[in-house]
């Protein structure tokens, strides 16, 4: 270890651009055995793991970086599956960068370690070779219902599994994984890592529920009736809007439906034509990694020309910068410091274009970030076959929630306990994005893991 | 256990001693006179307290002046048969008198006659004169004819009595009552005891032996009873071992049996030792015990204070076998020593297995034997000096009066060996585990793992303890090493289980004793443990010598069952006297009951079923049972079997699941247990070794590292505190207690000292069962990965609090760099508001006043000169950080500590100078510019994160610049001791100060301690040994590289020190004299106030300066790959990655400074000063965790002055000697080209000469100094102590005389002669500790020198024609020859420099210490050039003392240049030791 001196920060293989904007596999290579053992050993092992401390789910990372160096794959495998529920998901879509690699000690002049790639290895590598998340089993008469089958329903049900507890999910969709599934694109997550992830799960006894939507197909009662306890992860779903006139136009669309039919159109399942961009001019609007998301998606569907209109600068954006790279890379144009003041509609009432205004960066707000401002006549515009909007999303509030006491607030956020993760209905919990409002796998997967804790608790004593 | 007032009022005392007796028994007044005379000129090794007068004791046990005292009993009409004896006694009340006489007529003795002895208060200082109690002898016959043995015995009987019945009386003393001695001693200075004791001035009193002794307490209470010499014995030096002596006399005292006392009168004599006594004094009640009992004197002596035998292989096999058998009954009484003892027909001087207090003698031509601590207290002429000499390590001289006979040491030796057949009786009854032991480390691979996890997981067995503290071990056959501070909670505030072990904290030996080095010193450490019965200690049978032995006190799973297997009535190896039984732990009840039925059990098996090894076992917990914390039973039982009187035929062995380090081993056998077979250590050891990355090593060699790592630590803990043989360990308790409540403390930990009292049986209990669920809870989160992750070593996120965690860090790297309040209030709010986690987060403020407007207080400037940085080398960090501190602490008129490696000297007189400059064991870099430069020079007598132990520089950071400053040679690894080679004890420590006082009278001393129970007593030693301040490091200071288990375990917390010292420098009115700082992760102005308000003046920051210029805590200082530039010499991370600035640090300060000002106008306080020591203006927080614990030691207040009052503590010695030739000097100063030469006598009471003058050409010419031989003194006498010492270039010394101790110690360039009329080897001209820590200059001395010649000599040419002990050790550079015998030991830690030895009698290299250095041969080819530089050499040696030996040597040197040893590094790049392990 402490070998940061004379190994340098590799980041794993990325295919060559121009063969990965063809296809919609995975861009990076996995690494091999001796390059996760190099990287690894570059870690200092500080005293004060800056990397754990930051990470959501407080990975033990400096211990499985240690098993990696010294090749006990094994050891590393257990070490990233006990505080993760899927590991290898993480080491995929986190933003490293502003979390474990950011705060890394090294992460000053040194060049992080390349902590989600060897995450990521270990789990594949260990997949590869056999080995396997243990469940006992359900060992218990406990029986607790998740509705949404996302990260945070996932997670739970991976905690609560291990700890022998039936747990039937329902999930509105025709396939499990929710954002996994059908809001990251492939080339970012391979489909298959979740399939196998849920499969894991089934045949540790969950029960899987699928095109079944809570209030239309099953009601909320019904479910309780079953279940000592109950765990709502149902994300946020509803885009936000711009507030901007022409949003309704047919060619306009939320980035969530677009990335959606994409996926149903690489699982081969039905989906709708109109979001075939094939060698039309697209425009994303919004900076997040979702906006880059559905950039790259277009890019990949052999668009003519792909451009992100983003409010602040590319330092400011909230997505993650190796994505921000990632998508430069592959040609998409980014237009900086414009807000979108109007959609041009043409005649048919298609949009054909978007009116932006430029913005100047000020002083920091208290937050952090600095203060946008709009410079007076500078409007021009972005003309655009297909406009997508992206600028984030808030909770859906289905009404079983409030008829059943379960609290939520101003912008349809579950009101939780933060400790216990129980709703104002004693016995369902909740967590992800429907607590937090749009966030972080990882987030999520913290929120299930935790709520699975207080319900194993309160179950299980 | 001793509570907080007494802690106060405690003392530690070391002198100066020695004897004097007319070798043919013949009387006389002259005698008397010498002794006097002697203890005079050793005035300075002892103290004197505030009145100027009163001393801390002095006294004389003399030889019954017989014509005296007929006459003095015929003026009273009173004729004394042939057979009388005479008591002294101390009393206040006169009516305990009538006791006495009662008791003596029930023994049928008489007293016929009260003599109130004469004496002149006069000769009183104002506080002896206050004490004075009436001294009274009363002159006592036999009643009835009885021969003078049973006379003696009855004297001795009535005598326990008479103490006893009047226990409760502290005044009342019996100073002597005896037919052959008689004891006049007190509260009076040596110059003024014949004033005082107006009999000693009567010519007629007439005596033929003095034991004389001059006494340093550390307190200034002194009481007169504490005088010395006792009844046989004069002591100087410290007995480490005491607490577990005085237990294991009790068990010895269960099964006496005496030949001339009936067990009716043992009854009534039990017990042997007095209570509230010192060290010295219980060690001379039981020498008095055997002696009276009529054991033989030389093997009395040698049982309680034997040599270094265990692993001293050449030694003769039939002493060891003495040594031996007397190690069945009897355990070193440990720690330094020159005991001079006497019962009357013997007296003789031993000293301690280590050699460290000196003990040197002269015979005369005309029968006088003079024993004392220095040369020179009498005049004696050359011309009647037959022998002049020195006692060695280990070491007994003897005189027979009967017979007029002076015995040495080998003849003592003969004598003991022959004495019985121990040899035969050891080979027929001694039984080592070993012989029985086929293959070791086997079995145990084969683990149970039945629960292995569960059990781990209740034993707290953690992946960072895998990692951090067992893999280690299991690779590099050590205790794992860390880097910076403790910043955890103590065990009893943590939210986490912990470890029941870490409620203990290791004491160390600081000032008043010095640690050993266990690795470089190893000869005499030693950890044989023995198990069975003990039997009486009076009587010698070849059948006591019935023990089983094991190597060390840790057994494997083989050893355990050899050790069953002689004690199971089932196996062919049975035998009664070992018959064991295992007692389970494990209970369902609670802690309180279950500890209870296990200590029935236990008495009823070993009172009624002869059970003689009690074997306690935690196997049987369970998911139903949870177990009794092993110390907590051990402890507890220890105590009950001695209650019951049965502890004498138990051993007690812990077989447990507890011990995964040394300092939890450390803790049962402190408590005592005599084995222990740590099981989960050694199945987890298996375990991780069914794991892949361990395919290079066998489970056998692994366990066997691990064994051996253990056994390592438990040396390294036992060495801390001094002492050398885990049988003198054992059953000391020398641990202080934190938290736990008074009862568990009482009935299980009696005799340990428990700081804030705390948590009970059921606090205990409760989190005992609260980890019992969580271990075998089988949820969903530690299914996969099952082990806790950890986090008492390193941060992990919901574990451990850690004081210094990612965010306290991230927020002080914020704030820093802006400087900007707002960041500043992050940082407070996230530290202030942790919770109750340190002492100090229990008080809040109750203030006595209105709060005041800010712009009241006094200016931040005022409050930066209270702060400086902590010590960090040059070396340790890196010169940017170095520099960088250095600048910003002088930018706002603070004070930068240079810590132990030098400077360089352009940074002198720069604004990159730093004001401290720090002295430690090392010595490196300490010339006399280097001390002139400094306004403060610190001692560093013990850090923090690792309180008696040394340090080591791996080769590795010793880069030019380290090497130059330090004076040594690039890549050479640098070794610091534990001690510092001239402190060993309280009065060397002012031999120190009064050292540094002369090289530099402008700058104030300072002594760094660390906290711990009794640094009170420490501290006021310290301020009477003149030091201008004393700091009170906290235990959680940080450190570069130390074992974990130091870094974690040893030392106490500031709050408990700095209260406590503070307190009892009040107690003995000398806290007006020195100013007292605090260090130990301070962070905010709440800190600072509160470290005021428990007595501190000033406040040193460490780890938290170093967060400031970049520091992240990652813990890996000791790998030279600080990523921040800062704990590494790496060209590349240091220009590259640093980034601290003088402006962050200022930053830092300057809010800080607001902070405290800002609490201090809400306090209504306008300064600092005025804080001090208000320990009222706190209260415990209001909070129900809190209301636990007692608080009241931290927070109480004595009356009194809370601040220093003068900026100097003066010394009682002016040094006018040296002042005046000064004056003659000067000329020669001023003007360097018109040399001086000065003539003058010198005596023993001359110190440090030399020193004063070399400082001051150092404030002119730098290191430099002037040209050579510039001035030149011409001396004859005895010189006193640190002869020569720093001696600069252009100073030659010339003596015609000997000199004592520490002769050119810092030496730099000087050069110094001592020549005599006795010359040669057989005469010792010089003492011990020569040329410690020298950098450069010359010394020749045509005579031998004591032990550790040349330790740390970095540059130094000397040669000398014999040595002692332990000579070269830690030398990095310089030459040595001696040109005759050596002691053994040679040449320990050496890494640099070369010596040559002359080795006539071709047994040199069985005293090599050939870890370091090898001895080759010079008269071959390749010893060319050494031959001829060596010739060189010599020549030079003669011309400068005319040296005989040098003159035959040169007239021979084809012949006499076979008989040389060249002594080397064996590769001075490359050490075999792993440096970067910390060795």
């Amino acid at each position: 270890m402490q070998e940061y001196l004379n190994i340098g920060r590799t980041d794993p293989q990325k295919r060559l651009v121009v063969e990965r904007v063809r296809d919609f596999k995975e861009i990076y290579e996995v690494f091999d055995k001796d390059r996760a053992a190099s990287q690894s050993e570059r870690c200092i092992q500080c005293g004060d793991p800056y990397c754990l401390n930051k990470c959501p789910l407080h990975n033990y990372i400096p211990q499985w970086l240690k098993s990696v160096a010294e090749k006990d794959l094994d050891f590393a495998f257990r070490l990233a599956n006990e505080p993760s529920p899927f590991p290898e998901v993480m080491g995929r879509v986190c933003p490293h960068d502003r979390l474990c690699e950011g705060d890394c000690t090294l992460n000053d002049g040194h060049g992080a370690i390349t902590i989600g790639s060897v995450e990521t290895f270990i789990v594949e590598e260990g997949f590869k070779n056999g080995l396997k998340p243990q469940f006992p089993g359900i060992i218990s008469d406990k029986k607790v219902a998740i509705i949404g089958s996302g990260p945070a329903g996932l997670s739970c049900a991976t905690y609560l599994l291990r700890s022998g507890i039936a747990v039937t999910m329902y999930e509105r969709g025709d396939r499990a994984g929710g954002l996994l599934t059908y809001g990251i694109p492939n080339f970012k997550l391979d489909k298959k890592i979740i399939e196998r992830r849920v499969k894991l799960l089934q045949e540790a006894g969950l029960e899987l529920v699928l095109n079944t939507e809570v209030g239309r197909d099953i009601t909320f009662e019904e479910i309780a009736d079953k279940h000592d306890a109950m765990f709502i992860g149902i994300g946020a779903t509803v885009a936000k809007k711009a507030g901007i006139a022409g949003e309704k136009a047919p060619n306009v669309y939320k980035a969530m439906d677009y990335l959606t039919n994409l996926q149903r159109k690489n699982f081969k399942l039905t989906y709708e034509k109109k979001f075939d961009f094939k060698d039309l001019d697209v425009v994303v609007v919004g900076g997040g990694d979702t906006a880059m998301d559905c950039l790259r998606s277009a890019k990949r569907e052999g668009a003519r020309s792909v451009t992100c209109l983003y409010r602040r600068d590319a330092h400011n954006m909230p997505g993650s910068q190796k994505e921000y790279k990632n998508a430069m890379e592959e040609g998409v144009d980014f237009t900086f410091c414009v807000s979108p003041k109007d959609i041009v509609l043409n005649e048919a009432g298609r949009a054909i274009a978007v009116e932006v205004v430029r913005t100047t960066l000020g002083i920091k707000d208290e937050s952090g970030r600095q203060k946008m401002e709009e410079i007076k006549g500078s409007e021009y515009r972005v003309s655009a076959d297909v406009i997508i909007m992206s600028l984030g999303f808030d909770p859906a509030t289905p009404s079983f929630l409030a008829e059943n006491g379960i609290e939520t607030n101003s912008w349809g956020g579950v009101i939780i306990n933060e400790e216990t993760h129980e709703t104002t209905t004693a016995g369902v919990y909740a967590g992800g994005d429907c607590f937090r409002g749009a966030d972080l796998v990882v987030t999520a997967a913290f929120d299930g893991r935790e709520a699975a804790r207080s319900i194993v608790k309160s179950l299980l004593g | 256990m001793m509570e907080y007032n007494d802690l106060l009022r405690s003392f530690k005392d070391n002198c100066g001693f020695g004897l004097i007796a007319n070798i043919k028994n013949r009387a006389s007044h002259e005698n008397l006179e010498g002794a006097i005379t002697a203890l005079e000129r050793m005035m300075h090794r002892g103290a004197v307290a505030a009145d100027g007068k009163t001393g801390d004791g002095s006294g004389l046990l003399l030889s019954i002046p017989t014509a005296f005292m007929r006459k003095e009993a015929k003026a009273k009409n009173v004729e004394l048969p042939d057979q009388f004896a005479v008591a002294t006694v101390f009393t206040k009340d006169r009516k305990q008198l009538e006791t006495i006489e009662k008791i003596c007529t029930k023994n049928d003795l008489k007293v016929v006659l009260v003599r109130d002895v004469p004496v002149d208060v006069n000769a009183l200082g104002a506080q002896a004169k206050a004490s004075l109690p009436n001294i009274i002898q009363l002159f006592i016959i036999a009643n009835s004819i009885m021969a003078s043995e049973r006379f003696d015995a009855l004297l001795y009987l009535s005598r326990k009595e008479s103490e006893h019945a009047l226990v409760d009386d502290r005044n009342f003393y019996i100073s002597s009552m005896s037919s052959k001695v008689i004891s006049y001693k007190g509260l009076v200075m040596p110059t003024h005891i014949k004033e005082f004791y107006k009999d000693l001035q009567d010519t007629d009193f007439k005596i033929s032996f003095a034991l004389f002794h001059q006494r340093f307490s550390t307190n200034t209470l002194p009481e007169w009873r504490l005088a010395q010499p006792f009844r046989a014995v004069a002591h100087n030096g410290e007995i480490n071992s005491v607490e577990g002596n005085r237990f294991n006399v009790e068990i010895k005292s269960e099964s006496i049996k005496s030949e001339v006392f009936t067990d009716e009168e043992l009854s009534r004599i039990l017990p042997i030792l007095q209570l509230a006594s010192s060290d010295s004094a219980s060690a001379d009640n039981f020498l008095e015990f055997l002696l009276v009992n009529g054991m033989d004197f030389f093997k009395a002596a040698r049982a309680v204070i034997p040599s270094a035998w265990q692993n001293e292989p050449h030694m003769d096999p039939e002493l060891r076998a003495f040594y031996e058998y007397q190690s069945t009954v009897f355990e070193a009484w440990d720690g330094p020593a020159a005991f001079s003892l006497t019962d009357g027909r013997y007296i003789g001087c031993v000293l301690d297995r280590n050699g460290l207090r000196p003990s040197k003698y002269i015979i005369t031509k005309d029968d006088t034997l003079l024993i004392a601590s220095e040369y020179g207290v009498m005049d004696i002429d050359e011309d009647n000096i037959k022998e002049r000499g020195r006692l060695k390590s280990g070491q007994m001289i003897g005189l027979d009066l009967k017979y007029g006979k002076v015995l040495k040491d080998k003849q003592i030796n003969d004598y003991l060996k022959s004495s019985n057949s121990y040899m035969k009786w050891l080979n027929e009854h001694m039984i080592y585990l070993q012989e029985h032991v086929e293959d070791q480390y086997k079995s145990q691979c084969d683990f149970d793992s039945t629960e292995l996890i569960q059990r781990q997981r209740y034993f707290n067995v953690t992946q960072e303890i895998v990692e951090q503290v067992v893999e280690p071990m299991i690779r590099d056959g050590k205790e794992a090493v860390g880097s910076m501070g403790d910043d955890t909670p103590l065990a009893a505030f943590s939210n986490k289980q912990r470890s029941f072990t870490d409620f203990f904290k290791q004491k160390f030996a600081q000032v008043t004793n010095p640690p050993i080095d266990p690795i470089r010193e190893k000869v005499v450490m030693s950890l044989n443990t023995g198990f069975g019965e003990a039997h009486n200690i009076l009587g010698e049978l070849p059948s006591h010598a019935h023990r089983l032995k094991a190597i060390s006190p840790v057994i494997t799973f083989e050893k355990l069952e050899v050790l069953k297997s002689f004690g199971d009535k089932k196996s062919p190896s049975y035998q009664d006297f070992y018959k064991n039984a295992t007692f389970s732990t494990a209970f369902d009840t609670d802690l309180k009951s279950a500890l209870d039925n296990l200590v029935k059990e236990v008495i009823t098996s070993v009172s009624n079923d002869k059970v003689r090894i009690v074997i306690l076992d935690d196997a049987e917990l369970s998911k139903t049972k949870r177990v009794i914390p092993m110390a907590m039973a051990i402890g507890r039982l220890n105590h009950a079997l001695l209650e019951n009187k049965i502890r004498h035929l138990v051993s007690l062995v812990a077989a447990t699941s507890e011990v995964f380090d040394s300092h939890s081993a450390a803790v049962l056998i402190g408590y005592g247990t005599s084995a222990i077979y740590p099981n989960l250590l050694f199945s987890t050891v298996a375990s991780e070794l069914t794991k892949t990355k361990y395919s290079d090593i066998t489970c056998t060699e692994a366990l066997k590292s691990v064994h051996g790592s253990i056994n390592a630590g438990i040396l390294k803990i036992m060495s801390k505190m001094g002492i050398a043989t885990v049988a003198s360990y054992r059953n000391t308790g020398l641990f202080d207690i934190i938290g736990l409540g008074r009862d568990i403390t009482n009935e299980c930990f009696h005799g340990s000292h428990v700081q804030i009292p705390g948590l009970s049986y059921a606090d205990i209990d409760a989190k005992l069962k609260e980890n019992h669920k969580a271990a075998y809870n089988e949820d969903g989160f530690n299914t996969i990965f099952p082990l806790a992750i950890g986090g008492y070593y390193k941060f992990y996120n919901g574990q451990e609090y850690h004081d210094f965690g990612p965010d306290v860090i991230h927020a002080i790297h914020a704030f820093v760099k802006t400087g900007d309040k707002k960041d500043y209030e992050k940082f407070k709010s996230t530290v202030n508001n942790r919770g109750l986690k340190f002492i100090r987060d229990f008080f809040e403020f109750k203030s006595d006043r209105a709060a005041i407007d800010i712009s009241e207080v006094e200016s931040k400037e005022k409050i930066f000169k209270r702060f400086a940085s902590a010590a960090m080398s040059l070396g340790s960090i890196s010169p940017e950080a170095h520099e960088t501190l250095a600048m910003a602490m002088n930018q706002i008129g603070a004070q930068s500590n240079s810590g132990e490696g030098g400077e360089d000297s352009v940074r002198f007189d720069t604004n990159r100078n730093s004001k401290i400059k720090q002295v430690a064991s090392g010595r490196f870099g300490v010339t006399p510019a280097y001390l002139r430069s400094a306004e403060e020079i610190q001692i560093k007598v013990a850090q923090g994160a690792k309180p008696g132990e040394g340090g080591q520089l791996p080769g590795h950071k010793v880069t030019e610049l380290i090497a130059r400053l330090r004076h040594t040679i690039p890549g050479v690894t640098l070794i610091s001791p534990p001690p510092h080679h001239d402190i060993y004890s309280i009065e060397d420590l002012a031999q120190l100060i009064f050292d540094l006082k002369q090289v530099n009278p402008k700058a104030r001393i300072a002594v760094k301690l660390v906290s711990t129970a009794g640094v009170g007593t420490i501290a006021a030693g310290v301020a009477k040994a003149y030091a201008d301040k004393i700091i009170i490091s906290g235990a959680d200071g940080g450190t570069g590289a130390a074992p974990l288990t130091s870094i974690k375990y040893a030392g106490s917390p500031w709050e408990l020190g700095l209260s406590e010292a503070h307190n009892a420098l009040k107690v003995n009115d000398l806290r007006r004299l020195v100013e007292v700082q605090t260090d130990g992760g301070l962070k905010t102005g709440l800190d600072v106030v509160k470290a005021a308000m428990l007595g501190a003046e000033s406040y040193a920051f460490g780890t938290a300066v170093l967060t400031i210029v970049g520091c992240k805590m990652l813990r890996i200082c000791h790998l030279n790959k600080c990523s921040v530039g800062i704990a590494t010499q790496n060209q590349k991370l240091r220009e590259e990655f640093f980034e601290g600035h003088v402006h962050q640090v200022v930053n830092y300060f300057t809010l800080l400074a607001e902070d405290v000002r800002s609490i201090m106008a809400s306090l209504g306080y306008k300064t600092l000063e005025e804080l001090v020591g208000r320990s009222d203006l706190l209260k415990v927080v209001n909070d129900p965790f809190a209301q636990k614990f007692d608080f009241s030691s931290v927070l109480h207040r004595v009356e009194g002055i809370n601040t220093r009052q003068e900026p100097f503590n003066k010394p009682f010695d002016d040094n006018a000697f040296e002042k005046a030739i000064l004056k003659d000097v000067m000329p020669a100063i001023k003007h360097p080209d018109h040399p001086v030469r000065i003539t003058r006598e010198i005596q023993n009471i001359h110190r440090s000469f030399g020193a004063l003058i070399s400082g001051e050409i150092a404030q002119y010419y730098g290191d430099a100094g002037l040209k050579k031989d510039t001035i030149t003194m011409e001396l004859s006498g005895i010189a006193g102590q640190a002869f020569g010492a720093f001696l600069i270039n252009g100073i030659s010394v010339y003596l015609d005389g000997v000199a004592n101790d520490y002769i050119g110690k810092g030496l730099h360039g000087g050069k110094i002669v001592i020549t005599s009329k006795n010359e040669g080897e057989e005469f010792s001209a010089g003492g011990n500790t020569c040329l410690y820590g020298a950098t450069s200059g010359k010394l020749y001395i045509s005579g031998n020198v004591g032990e550790r010649f040349a330790v740390r000599n970095s540059g130094a040419l000397a040669i000398v024609e014999g040595a002692g002990d332990n000579a070269c050790e830690y030398m990095t550079g310089g030459i040595i020859v001696i040109l005759g015998e050596t002691g053994i030991n040679f040449g320990a830690g050496m890494t640099g420099g070369v010596a040559f030895v002359y080795d006539k009698k071709h047994d040199f290299i069985e005293n090599v210490n050939s870890e370091l250095v090898e001895a080759v041969r010079i008269d071959t080819d390749d010893g060319d050039e050494a031959r001829h530089y060596l010739k060189r050499l010599l020549k030079e040696y003669l011309v400068e003392t005319s040296s005989k030996k040098a003159r035959k040597i040169l007239d021979n040197y084809r012949q006499d240049i076979r008989d040389f040893w060249l002594v080397r590094p064996k590769n001075l790049k490359k050490l075999p030791l792993n440096a970067d392990k910390g060795d």
